[in-house]
């Protein structure tokens, strides 16, 4: 056990990070013996589709999580984001590229509200973004008149950001949203661990005032987390509707709770200051799996609820356990 | 006496003032004024069957109110009691539709459920110190995910009140042919009253706000905080059973899949009526006014031609105003 | 005074790398008001709690109404009639006055708490104890002195025999003072036997029958109130060998420039109308015994609390901080007394904790230049010998004095011109506390500026150049260190205006 414990593989991922993958190939692994014909490509993308959005969605909000606060409002958000955007582009005509703008731009104002609240303010984060949930829920709703938005098919001549998703050469699919969705994480986890804004915003949730008498700008900062949580979730929307083509007003709050369930499997600590992008990846594809597993299996999307939710509990109580331990 | 007592005013040192409480005397008034308001906007919202859709869509927010306060008090909160009280609902309604029990079974099923969901949030957060925002997260997810896996994915509606066992509407709602009577009305006052009681005179109550207040201190008194911490959470998950109830009794269908967000109106009407989000003040009679402000404003938008989407905007405005209030009130007292 | 009621003898307390308690002697009689005394740090607030089982003693006894006895916390303690009155109040702000104070034992009429039986009680209690007070007012609208008096009445509800009294004085104005003083005379008059720890002379001399008085954790002696003056009191706080040598003269040239100056400062309670300057490579030492203001005005002056009034030049110029950001820009540094609370990032790593000041300058383009950093947390923790494994051990993982190191470093990397250190040898090991001291006066030789707070006097003298004494809120003295005794210094940190 200790041999393991000190292999190289462990000691560069992280013990959480080695037992969570295996976690995911075990999984796999069960379904695929449950329900045989599991195995099966297009399964896997089906699966995939889901990740795409929610890891975007997850990757977001372990930034405010490293914060030591907590956003609600991110799945709403992401469907105010669609539904402008899709507004804009079926009842109003504008281009494509516009129009995916435009839902990042959305996405980032919220965070810009957010955060202003939390960070200048001072309200509880909790509270706050669940009231900011709300408001993307009417904000969408009251854009599109209650209306539902269909972005166009991939056949479609302003289709093409759909081959963002998913890449059809040679007659198999190819799924270049998981390959965006690499890039982004590598590219956040950089951002997480090897910028400015990143070690700030760790060090703000691990001491918010000793970071204060350090002489850095602790409002800026956290700010800018809120920020990044929400325009993440403006790109999420992209990719949501990319493979779920249509969003309906006043939904969207179960993504919340599926993003944050799989920051914390992955390692993101509650109380802020620990946060891992690799470890929000991980823990998105174990949640993607699970919900397509159990659809697979012919069950109910509940039980994906009821799963989550235990694991979310079960995740934070070993979360604080290790933290005592620690301290 | 010299300057024994700290700062005030003439109104808030006024003895009756002190007794009721100033948040809620101002929200009274803004609850009068709101309806004013409403009034002269549009003639068609002066009429009884507005007031008695007002308060059809109040009984189960305000009985979620009542629960959630004490939670509140002890500084922490309750975010399971929307999709809970839709579980209790459904299992209830599941008891009666599809299992062919007694409406009573299904009433005594529903306050059951709430119970246990209440102690598993409580177990949560008193025994173990979860975060108690996070910890009822997760049970708002168990809730959803278990009543719809209850019941099948089926919606359940509770027998109609034309029915034979139709009687319970009538504990909400009495059909005299052309008029309602909202005689749940008086349930909901009978149980504020009862619960304000427990709140400022019997021993959990006392506690739950001493916990809230200051839960060191209180433990160092000697008092078993975890129990005490423990209680509120059952609590409300008991009103968490009784709003279910409230919810098939006033509404046609129990959906599976809903709930999610109604605990937001329960939790800003309770921290307008003067609960505060760090613990150790509350009112349940106050939590009861938010509501119903609330519950006003989401009748009265659509006579003044702003649709259901506008009430969630301005549902943000009015929590985000209320906890706004409520952290500067609480730097005051530093 | 009668019969004695308690007596601790010989009581041996340690921590790791700590002698809180050596030998400690003290006996309280009934009908007795008995001060204990000593500097900070002395020992005072650790016997106490070793009294009240918050502490095991290692070794002595505690007798207690003829018998043995030991506490296992402070309710046992309470339930036998030993009651400390803490300085912080351990008080549920949102109930009434009587609800505190039968808190955990209400009051019940059928089966419901009857508050009217509870305020008519409480009523009683204070019409026994001579406070006025509205048993219905909620506690947190009592002014301090109240909401002390409130914690008495609770004591003596409890059948209290003897009660300790911590700093009672602190927060409260002349006239809740004098009431404060009527109720203890009272509470002698009935016997009670009474500890009052407190560091003002004054009122030493009014209220007190004898005087014990510590010093490092031991016990110095115990004298007769009305026989004794002043300075033998202080001799006996103070009165140690010192085995550093101590600075003799300032190592400031006569016509350094002036770097820092404080007109006016006054921020809260805690710091009233505080003027001092600060010249170019001087250790200016704070001395003052807890509760003096100290912290609270290196705070005010580095912008970390809100001022009500005060004016800083640096170098000449008029500068505005609001907060620590313009603070650092000016090339103050603050190093504060609690690094668990205000110092250390937890999950962050040595050399994480080292640039936290700095960052910009450690960075290449958009991302942080590591190497670079690792490389100097690496300087500085040669320099300062911190003992750590290695640069990304994480800061949680070090010891206490470790930890301390790591935080100086994050100021030294800085490079501030002004450094203020709060308390920066404390929980550090000797050897350790030596290489601080080597480092502070080649700092200040290379050209640096340094406010030093500390609460040991040793140190005081050792490094200051000159040393400034506040009292209360108020700068009390100012002594070249050529002329500073210890004596001097405690005189004027127990002067009340």
């Amino acid at each position: 056990m200790k041999r393991f414990k000190n292999s190289v593989l462990v000691k560069k991922m992280g013990l959480n990070r080695v037992v969570l993958l295996g976690v995911l190939i075990l999984m796999y692994i069960i379904f695929t013996v449950l329900s045989p014909d599991f195995m099966n490509y297009s399964r896997i993308l089906s699966a995939l589709n889901y990740a795409y959005f929610l890891g975007f969605l997850a990757f977001g909000v372990t930034f405010v999580i490293g914060t030591g606060g907590i956003d609600f409002s991110i799945g709403p958000v992401m469907f105010a984001a669609s539904l402008i955007g899709g507004q804009l582009l079926t009842k109003n005509g504008l281009p494509t590229i516009l129009c995916l703008l435009v839902s990042i731009c959305v996405g980032m104002l919220f965070g810009v509200l957010n955060g202003f609240l939390v960070a200048y303010c001072s309200l509880p984060s909790f509270i706050t973004s669940m009231a900011i949930m709300q408001l993307a829920k009417g904000v969408g709703s009251v854009f599109t008149k209650t209306q539902s938005i269909s972005w166009p098919q991939g056949a479609e001549a302003n289709g093409w950001y759909r081959n963002l998703i998913k890449v059809n050469i040679g007659g198999m699919q190819v799924p270049t949203g998981l390959i965006i969705l690499l890039i982004a994480a590598v590219i956040l986890s950089a951002v997480l661990t090897r910028t400015k804004a990143g070690r700030y915003i760790l060090c703000i949730g691990s001491n918010r005032e000793a970071v204060r008498l350090s002489g850095v700008n602790v409002k800026k900062w956290e700010m800018l987390a809120y920020i990044i949580c929400g325009t993440c979730a403006g790109i999420a929307a992209i990719f949501y509707v990319g493979a779920y083509t249509t969003v309906q007003p006043g939904l969207g709050d179960t993504f919340n709770n599926e993003a944050i369930a799989g920051c914390v499997m992955g390692g993101t600590s509650m109380a802020g200051g620990l946060a891992s992008i690799g470890g929000s990846f991980i823990g998105v594809m174990i949640v993607s799996l699970l919900q397509e597993g159990i659809l697979a299996m012919g069950f109910q999307k509940d039980y994906q609820y009821l799963i989550t939710g235990i694991i979310v509990i079960c995740a934070v109580y070993a979360d604080i356990r290790s933290r005592r331990r620690r301290n | 006496m010299e300057k024994d007592i700290r700062k005030g005013n003439a109104f808030t040192n006024n003895p009756v003032v002190k007794a009721i409480g100033t948040q809620k005397i101002v929200v009274v008034l803004v609850l009068i004024a709101l309806f004013g308001f409403f009034c002269v906007m549009s003639p068609s919202f002066r009429q009884y069957s507005t007031i008695v859709s007002i308060l059809d869509y109040s009984y189960y927010i305000s009985f979620m109110a009542i629960g959630v306060t004490f939670c509140l008090i002890t500084g922490g909160v309750d975010l399971s009691i929307g999709t809970g009280m839709v579980c209790c609902g459904l299992v209830g309604g599941y008891l009666i539709n599809v299992k062919g029990l007694p409406v009573m079974v299904g009433i005594l099923g529903a306050i059951v459920i709430g119970l246990l969901f209440g102690l598993m949030n409580g177990i949560l957060v008193a025994a173990l110190n979860l975060p108690p925002f996070i910890a009822t997260l997760g049970t708002m997810m168990v809730a959803r995910g278990f009543g719809s896996i209850a019941t099948g994915g089926l919606s359940q509606t509770w027998p109609a009140a034309a029915s034979e066992n139709g009687w319970f509407r009538s504990i909400f709602k009495i059909d005299m042919g052309d008029m309602m009577i909202p005689i749940g009305f008086l349930w909901v006052i009978l149980l504020v009253l009862v619960m304000s009681l427990v709140l400022n005179k019997t021993k959990i109550g006392r506690y739950i706000i001493a916990i809230g207040s200051n839960k060191e201190a209180t433990r160092l008194s000697g008092v078993n905080v975890v129990k005490y911490q423990m209680s509120a959470y059952i609590i409300s998950g008991l009103f968490t059973g009784l709003a279910g109830i409230a919810y098939a009794a006033t509404f046609q269908a129990v959906a599976p899949g809903t709930g999610a967000g109604l605990e937001l109106d329960a939790i800003g009407g309770a921290i307008i009526g003067g609960t505060s989000m760090n613990g150790g003040m509350g009112s349940i009679a106050g939590s009861l006014l938010g509501v119903f402000i609330m519950s006003m404003l989401k009748t009265g938008l659509p006579y003044i031609g702003l649709q259901a989407n506008w009430q969630q905007i301005i549902t943000c405005i009015v929590l985000i105003l209320a906890v706004f209030i409520d952290v500067q009130k609480n730097r005051k007292m530093e | 005074m009668g019969e004695v009621i308690l007596t601790m003898k010989g009581i041996d307390k340690s921590f790791p790398g700590v002698h809180a308690l050596d030998h400690v002697d003290l006996e309280v009689k009934k009908g007795e008001v008995h001060a204990l005394m000593g500097e900070n740090g002395a020992g005072k607030s650790t016997l106490m709690k070793v009294l009240t089982g918050i502490y095991k003693k290692d070794a002595g006894t505690i007798t207690y109404e003829g018998a043995d006895v030991e506490f296992n916390n402070p309710r046992d303690a309470q339930a036998a009639g030993v009651v400390i009155v803490h300085q912080e109040l351990n008080m549920l702000g949102h109930l009434s006055v009587a609800q505190n104070i039968f808190i955990g034992r209400e009051i019940k009429k059928g089966g419901l708490i009857d508050d009217g039986a509870m305020n008519a009680e409480a009523a009683k209690l204070f019409e026994k104890l001579n406070i006025n007070i509205n048993p219905r007012e909620k506690m947190s609208r009592l002014t301090v002195g109240k909401q002390q008096m409130c914690e008495i009445a609770k004591a003596i509800s409890h059948e209290a025999k003897v009660i300790v009294f911590d700093e009672p004085t602190a927060a409260l104005t002349e006239t809740e003072i004098e009431e404060l003083f009527k109720i203890i005379r009272d509470l002698r008059s009935k016997e009670l036997g009474i500890i009052y720890i407190s560091h003002r002379m004054d009122e030493i001399n009014v209220i007190t029958d004898r005087v014990t008085v510590m010093r490092d954790g031991g016990y110095v002696g115990t004298l007769i109130t009305k026989d004794s003056i002043k300075d033998d009191i202080i001799n006996m706080m103070v009165g140690r060998v010192i085995y550093e040598d101590p600075k003799t003269q300032s190592m400031v040239p006569a016509d350094a420039p002036v770097v820092l100056k404080v007109e006016n400062l006054s921020a809260g309670k805690m710091v009233k109308d505080v003027s001092f300057e600060l010249k170019k490579g001087e250790i200016l030492g704070f001395s003052g015994l807890m509760g003096a203001g100290r912290t609270e005005t290196a705070r005010a002056l580095f912008g970390a609390d809100k001022k009500e009034s005060g004016d800083i030049y640096i170098n000449g110029a008029k500068v505005e901080i609001h907060n620590p950001m313009d603070a650092v820009q000016h090339g103050i540094g603050y190093l504060s007394e609690d690094r668990k609370r205000f110092g250390i990032i937890t999950e962050k790593t040595v050399a994480e904790n080292s640039t936290l000041a700095c960052l910009e300058e450690y960075m290449s383009g958009v991302f942080i230049n590591r190497a670079k950093e690792n490389k100097v947390a690496a300087e500085y923790v040669e320099q300062l010998k911190t003992k750590t494994p290695g640069v990304d051990q994480l800061v949680v993982n070090l010891s206490g004095g470790n930890q301390q190191k790591v935080v100086i470093a994050k100021w030294l990397i800085k490079d501030c011109e002004i450094l203020i250190f709060d308390e920066p040898t404390r929980g550090i090991d000797v050897g350790a506390k030596s290489e601080i001291y080597h480092l502070m006066s080649e700092l200040a030789a290379e050209g640096k500026s340094i406010i030093m707070i500390s609460s040991e006097m040793t140190e005081i003298l050792r490094m200051s150049d000159r040393v400034i004494v506040m009292c209360e809120g108020r700068k009390t003295g100012e002594i070249e260190i050529a002329e500073a005794t210890q004596e001097k210094i405690m005189h004027a940190a127990t002067m009340r205006n």
